[in-house]
């Protein structure tokens, strides 16, 4: 046993590749097997036959490339998805840098957006579903409040962290207000927002499938409840994989953000 | 002073009667001292006596509790230009590259680019930095950080330089390195260097005066004329004034910090 060992943990590219490898046809193979030994409208599997037991991929390249409809429901999540996160991003992260500058008003807020920040915002939903209805802008108000806690409380986080040290070299040079703006509160919280960014895609992206379920059903939620009706479980599953694509896709966009601004963290934390 | 090095070196800072609390704590009161335009004056005392809060004072980052500190005739109630800080915990931004840090004053006081552009290269040069400018500090060992950070404060071309333990943080043998090279810088373009440590020897040689701080809360004890033979270098260290200046400092601190220890029991 022993004697494999170090094979098994080496960090040789070549071993690397055929773990994955392995994994990826060994997970495709459990749910082939067990797509096939359920009914159709239970379980759908991978790759199917066509006929009794539809696949789940050959649903997914049917709908992303033989179907306009179900396209303009991608389009139309992520529409949504896209300006609640924006909006959430563009009113956290000033809004936390302030904080960091105005002791008081931080210490006046911490605990409700603490308690925010861990409410589990669906349960908001029924609310905004009576308050404000069925449109488009009360559906990217539940984006936006998945979005928005998270990246408010990263940035606070590490707005509140600053180093003295680094205003005072500010002050010791004749800063402006401005320039520790630019020169320190930013750059500094910089790569915690980036954190809570990537941190509040996930979670937006599970606002967004929300919204488009208890609200008025739209664009790829619509599309799941549709076929979970009609016994599509190959349609089902094809749009899990679709927004879990998404979801990678957003995470990965931001994590890349996190690399390129964080560089300079290097050894210095 | 010896009457030659004073002639032509008129007074440019002058501390009376300055006291320093932090709420019921004294940290130093009643200290009265006077800078010239171009001395390195070195203040030592043991940790915690005072000195970074001095520099903080008279750099205007710390108001005085009491008295004043006056530069070139001027009352300090806030950072001012012409004065210069280095300081012990290097301070410099690890998000900017040394090229940035170094000319990171420069751009805050407003200055073209064209003279950014002469400046930050001849300074990062001059502290040994070449080839580096595009380093993140993170990437540079705590002697080159020094050195960075004390480019920056030499770019602003100051009349009065403050340095707070400069180079505390860095390995003895990179510490003796510095200390001649800003010697060598300081000769070529003299200046007000203030110069806080808490270590005796470095003290002494790099002071023109050495300043020694005692008491709980602290005060100026004594304030001495080196006299040490220019330039300074190597031979210093062994030169019979040397240690004696040496010992007569470290019995100084010696008997306080004995003082303490039996107050303590
Ligand atoms: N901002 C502050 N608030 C309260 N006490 C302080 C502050 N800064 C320093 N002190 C205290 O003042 C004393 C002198 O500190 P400092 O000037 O840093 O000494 P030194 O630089 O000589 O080691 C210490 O006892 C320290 O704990
Ligand atoms: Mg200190």
């Amino acid at each position: 046993m022993t004697k494999f060992l170090p094979f098994i943990n080496s960090d040789r590219t070549i071993v690397r590749w055929m773990t994955i490898v392995f994994s990826v046809v060994l997970g495709a193979a459990i749910w082939e097997a067990v797509g096939w030994s359920f009914n159709q409208s239970i379980m759908a599997p991978l790759f199917g036959n066509g006929d009794d037991h539809p696949g789940t991929l050959p649903k997914l390249y049917n709908y992303l490339f033989d179907d306009e409809e179900y396209v303009l429901s991608l389009i139309q999540s992520i529409q949504l998805f896209t300006t609640g996160f924006v909006l959430a991003l563009l009113s956290a992260i000033p809004f936390g840098i302030v904080m960091a500058r105005l002791a008081m008003l931080r210490v006046a807020l911490e605990s409700y957006i603490l308690g925010l920040y861990v409410t589990p915002m669906i349960a908001l939903i029924p609310f905004i579903l009576s308050i404000l209805g069925f449109d488009f802008w009360p559906k990217v108000l539940v984006v936006f409040l998945f979005a928005f806690f998270p990246i408010l409380y990263n940035t606070l986080e590490g707005a509140r962290s600053v180093k003295p040290e680094l205003l005072e070299v500010a002050r010791s040079f004749r800063s402006s207000e401005w320039g520790i703006w630019k020169d320190i509160l930013i750059p500094y919280t910089l790569p915690y927002a980036l954190t809570g960014i990537r941190q509040a895609s996930g979670r937006a992206l599970v606002g967004m499938v929300a919204a488009e379920f208890f609200l008025s059903t739209s664009g790829l939620g619509e599309e799941l409840i549709t076929a979970s009706r009609n016994f599509d479980m190959a349609g089902v599953l094809a749009t899990i994989l679709v927004i879990t694509g998404l979801g990678i896709s957003f995470m990965r966009i931001a994590g890349a953000f996190e690399q390129r601004y964080a560089k300079w963290r290097g050894l210095d934390r | 002073m010896s009457e030659i090095a004073s002639e032509g070196n008129e007074t440019r800072i002058e501390i009376s009667g300055v006291g320093k609390r932090y709420g019921n704590l004294q940290v130093f009161k009643d200290v009265n001292l006077t800078f010239n335009e171009r001395e390195i004056v070195t203040i030592v005392g043991p940790s915690g006596c005072g000195k970074t809060t001095l520099l903080r004072c008279i750099d205007g980052l710390l108001p005085v509790s009491e008295g004043t500190i006056a530069i070139d005739g001027q009352t300090i109630t806030e950072p001012r230009e012409g004065v210069s800080m280095v300081f012990q915990h290097f301070g410099l931004f690890p998000w900017k590259t040394v090229r940035h840090n170094v000319g990171y004053g420069l751009k805050l006081a407003g200055a073209p680019k064209t003279e950014i552009d002469e400046k930050v290269p001849y300074y990062t040069k001059l502290v040994g930095l070449e080839g580096f400018e595009d380093s993140y500090p993170y990437q540079l060992s705590g002697g080159m950080q020094q050195r960075c950070g004390l480019a920056r404060a030499l770019a602003m071309e100051p009349s009065v330089l403050l340095m707070d333990e400069p180079f505390a943080a860095v390995d003895a043998q990179t510490r003796e390195i510095l200390q001649f090279e800003l010697l060598n810088i300081w000769s070529m373009r003299p200046m007000t260097m203030i110069f806080v440590t808490h270590s005796i020897e470095e003290a002494v040689l790099m002071g023109d005066r050495v300043v020694v701080l005692r008491g709980r809360p602290s005060s100026v004890f004594e304030i001495i004329d080196v006299n040490l033979p220019a330039p300074r270098d190597r031979s210093t260290l062994s030169h019979p004034r040397f240690s004696e200046l040496r010992e007569h400092v470290w019995g100084t601190l010696m008997d306080e910090a004995r003082a303490a220890e039996f107050e303590l029991n």
